[in-house]
């Protein structure tokens, strides 16, 4: 049997526990960087990190801290583009784009980013593009892991199809080179590259995971934090990953807390348990700004609020019943009334940074009662019921809004029947009749081509859905998304205003949409022109 | 006793499938999950694999008695969304919500029952009347008013405690609090007017009468003759320990079944709503069944009725 002394027994556990003492010391005197926590709606609405399936304005929040794109949306700048995890690129043809990788990128695993790993980003195992339906017939139908292994859900590949509807293959050129090949000739490819979708991954860490959704729930790109945990409903932590090629990142960890009340928001804020608050409805301005240590930051961002149509119901077939709808909206109402003026109503489903291509001439509809009763006339309209399926403010303000939308349908003579519903595939749903829903369209970059065209030509949504089709239209989004001639681009882009917002109404634009956080006022963070949160040193301190 | 407890069981186990049948039918009847889970954006060839792929496809009656047998054979499913099983994702929830839930009871009890008893032997004094406001706000107040008002005392103006979230036994206090309080005031407002009711009866006269000290007549005759009502209260309680706090994990973002049953709700997750209704079912029956038994045992008359009867 051993014996120890009083005093060896001291001696051996301060030698156990001091080595211990000084590296937590030594741990925590290195780094001072904060612990930051923003109390949001919801973290993910598919409980998925991987872009190509979480395509949602919530997710816009958190999916730049991770992950990068090979060029970059300047959303605090001109919102131009920018070079990212390629330093430079250059056009070889009207089909091809090549770029030059930034030097010295690492993955959050500790690998080197190579050209294999962009043209992996881009590849068939992650964007699906060889996916059949028979492949896509087991991915939720068996356990995880058991059989499907790393196959992605099908709508990873109808997300890829949209983003890069002419997407021929990805060549890697030299160790720093790669070509984006496009099967016909697109002007806006190096916008449709700077889309979320574009992120670069790991292939290694990618095929390392057991199934598609242990990589989905933690992907592993080159952003300035790395995801250290993700429980789905609840939190996203991530971590300051210290060998970012854009150099050590200001905050230790990142705490995205899901907080679905926004008067539980405010109160973590007021209490300091959070230090940002995100979608902040504009009447809790005053609330939060009460208390001088905080403020409410943002303003309007690239997204327009949109009420849309849909063809196949029997009233809404006739376009002068859509046109009585949009004449009908008192679109500066809602703008004073429910956003405090923060907001404006934009020339048609347009911004200003698309540069030449805008149409600065464009007019949204009047509002004019008279001449919507008119139409309703012309139309043979008798008051039959017309459905509007709302969601219960999935958008902020969606419910006082629709209930200005009501008022003015209403007094131009139009029944629309208000039917809440509690998610979009409710509100999408086949099932019973369509009429009118509510929804929003982003430009993630600065072309026509990146709203109008993939939200309503043939790869779009609506169209998509059968919600709407107009044949020329169609035509024309072809014509828009592969002509070089930028004069015809033009004249192109103004005739599908004029189709989609007055000849055959597709959706009619409510305002811009715009984006309200509540944060700590000592905090030195900017909010961009996007639902995208920026926390690199760029955006942190003075 | 035996053919008194077979009978229970008997009838809770018919409750528990009732239960499961409604839930059943009333979920298929209420939108399609394939469109839910696969999303908008899925095609229409892929939203038909799913439902092929989980047996939605098949007639109701099918489905149901595919479900009712897997029930039967302890597989309660698969979460639609992630392809966990529905049990454990639901079990990995139950600690956080008993967490919430078991303390709220003692709260409940340990303040409801002696105030009830308290303001019913003082009938109509000061103190009674105080209890009976204090309880009827209690009652009536909704349970995510209290809680808010609740964090903007005691976190925003005071700063005493956390206004949310489930990082230590201190963000669990208003929560707590919140289900305690409402109810401590429905189980003083059952106490009082179990014991006035009881303290009204002839055998309490007669006691009193024949000079047994007050004391002894309200703990040996008053109190155990006025439990019934109240263990019926606790026993409605115990029952919705599992589930009863929907509305409090939302306002104070408590990561429990509650919340989990929203979320699954919303997604149409099948079998983790279905999961969860069974859990909080069997609760529920097995709560009442015990209940069941302590009447037999607080009233010998309920044991031997049934014999009584058949005789």
């Amino acid at each position: 049997m051993i014996s120890l002394s009083r005093r060896a027994a001291f001696g051996a556990t301060a030698a156990l526990v001091l080595p211990r003492f000084a590296v937590a010391q030594g741990t925590s005197t290195s780094d001072q960087r904060p612990t930051i926590t923003i109390a949001v709606q919801k973290v993910a609405n598919t409980n998925t990190l991987e872009t190509l399936r979480e395509q949602s304005n919530v997710g816009s929040r958190t999916w730049n801290s991770y992950g990068e794109t090979l060029i970059e949306q300047s959303w605090s700048g001109d919102l131009g583009l920018k070079p990212a995890l390629a330093e430079s690129w250059r056009r070889i043809d009207d089909r091809t784009v090549e770029l030059t990788l930034r030097d010295g990128v690492r993955f959050h695993d500790g690998r080197v980013m190579t050209a294999e790993d962009v043209a992996f980003s881009f590849g068939p195992e992650r964007m699906g593009w060889n996916l059949t339906v028979e492949q896509a017939r087991n991915l939720f139908g068996t356990v995880p892991g058991r059989t499907q292994g790393r196959t992605p859900p099908p709508e990873v590949l109808a997300v890829a199809r949209r983003t890069f509807p002419a997407f021929e293959k990805i060549e890697v050129v030299d160790a720093r080179r790669v070509r984006f090949v496009n099967r016909v000739p697109d002007v806006t490819l190096e916008g449709r590259i700077s889309r979320n979708v574009g992120m670069i991954v790991s292939r290694a860490a990618f095929e390392a995971a057991p199934t598609w959704l242990d990589w989905a729930r933690r992907p592993v790109g080159t952003g300035p934090y790395r995801v250290a945990e993700f429980r789905p409903d609840q939190v996203l932590v991530l971590e300051a990953f210290d060998e970012y090629w854009g150099g050590r990142p200001p905050i230790a960890r990142l705490r995205f807390v899901e907080v679905p009340e926004v008067a539980s928001r405010i109160n973590m804020l007021l209490t300091g348990e959070a230090d940002f608050a995100c979608d902040m409805p504009p009447d809790q301005i005053g609330t939060v700004e009460r208390n001088p240590r905080h403020q409410v930051v943002g303003g309007t961002i690239m997204n327009h609020r949109l009420t849309v149509f849909d063809k196949n119901h029997p009233q809404l077939a006739n376009p002068l019943v859509r046109r009585a709808f949009t004449h009908a909206i008192d679109r500066q109402a809602i703008v004073e009334a429910l956003w405090g003026g923060r907001t404006v109503v934009p020339r048609g489903l347009q911004f200003e940074f698309y540069g030449a291509m805008y149409q600065r001439d464009w007019e949204p509809p009047r509002h004019d009662p008279a001449e919507a009763r008119r139409l309703l006339r012309e139309a043979g309209y008798r008051g039959e019921p017309i459905p509007y399926r709302l969601l219960n403010n999935y958008y902020t303000n969606q419910v006082a809004t629709a209930q200005i939308l009501l008022e003015g349908w209403r007094q131009a003579g139009l029944n629309v029947q208000i039917e809440m519903r509690e998610n979009f595939p409710q509100v999408l749903s086949r099932e019973g009749q369509r009429g009118v829903r509510d929804w929003s369209n982003s430009a993630s970059f600065n072309d026509p081509s990146a709203s109008i065209t993939s939200q309503h030509g043939p790869q779009g949504q609506q169209w998509q859905i059968g919600e709407w089709r107009n044949d020329e239209f169609g035509r024309l989004s072809q014509e828009l998304d592969t002509s070089t001639d930028r004069a015809r681009r033009g004249v192109v882009f103004r005739r599908l205003l004029e189709i989609a917002e007055r000849e055959d109404p597709a959706y009619t634009v409510l305002h811009q949409s715009v984006n309200l956080t509540a944060k700590r006022r000592d905090l030195a963070w900017q909010p961009v022109q996007s639902f995208v949160m920026d926390f690199r040193s760029r955006n942190w301190g003075a | 006793m035996l053919r008194f407890l077979l009978g229970r069981i008997g009838r809770a186990a018919l409750t528990i499938a009732m239960v499961v049948t409604f839930a059943f039918v009333v979920l298929r009847l209420s939108g399609d999950p394939a469109q839910i889970i696969m999303g908008a954006d899925a095609p229409p060839e892929a939203v038909d694999a799913f439902r092929t792929a989980w047996g939605l496809d098949q007639p109701v009656w099918v489905q149901y008695f595919h479900y009712f047998g897997a029930i039967l054979s302890g597989d309660l499913g698969r979460s639609m969304r992630d392809g966990r099983d529905a049990l454990v994702l639901v079990t990995e929830r139950i600690p956080a919500t008993l967490a919430l839930t078991l303390p709220a009871l003692l709260i409940k009890i340990g303040l409801g029952i002696p105030a009830g008893i308290y303001a019913a032997l003082h009938r109509n004094s000061l103190a009674d009347r105080i209890v009976m406001v204090v309880a009827v706000a209690g009652f009536t107040v909704p349970s995510f008013v209290l809680g808010l008002l609740l964090v903007l005392v005691f976190a925003v103006q005071l700063g005493w405690l956390p206004s949310g979230g489930q990082e230590g036994w201190r963000h669990a206090i208003l929560p707590v609090i919140t289900l305690g309080l409402g109810g401590a005031a429905v189980l003083a407002r059952f106490t009082r007017s179990a014991m006035l009711e009881v303290l009204g009866q002839p055998y309490i006269r007669t006691a009193s009468a024949k000079g047994v000290p007050w004391r002894a007549v309200v703990t040996r005759h008053a109190l155990p003759n006025a439990a019934i009502p109240t263990v019926t209260i606790i026993g409605f309680m115990v029952g919705s320990l599992i589930a009863g706090a929907v509305v409090v994990e939302s306002v104070f973002s408590w990561p429990g079944v509650g919340r989990l049953l929203v979320v699954a709700v919303a997604n149409r997750d099948l079998a983790v709503v279905q999961c969860i209704l069974l859990l909080v079912a069997t609760t529920m029956v097995c709560a009442n069944l015990v209940v069941d038994l302590l009447y037999g045992l607080l009233d010998p008359r309920l044991r031997s009725a049934p014999r009584r009867a058949g005789a």
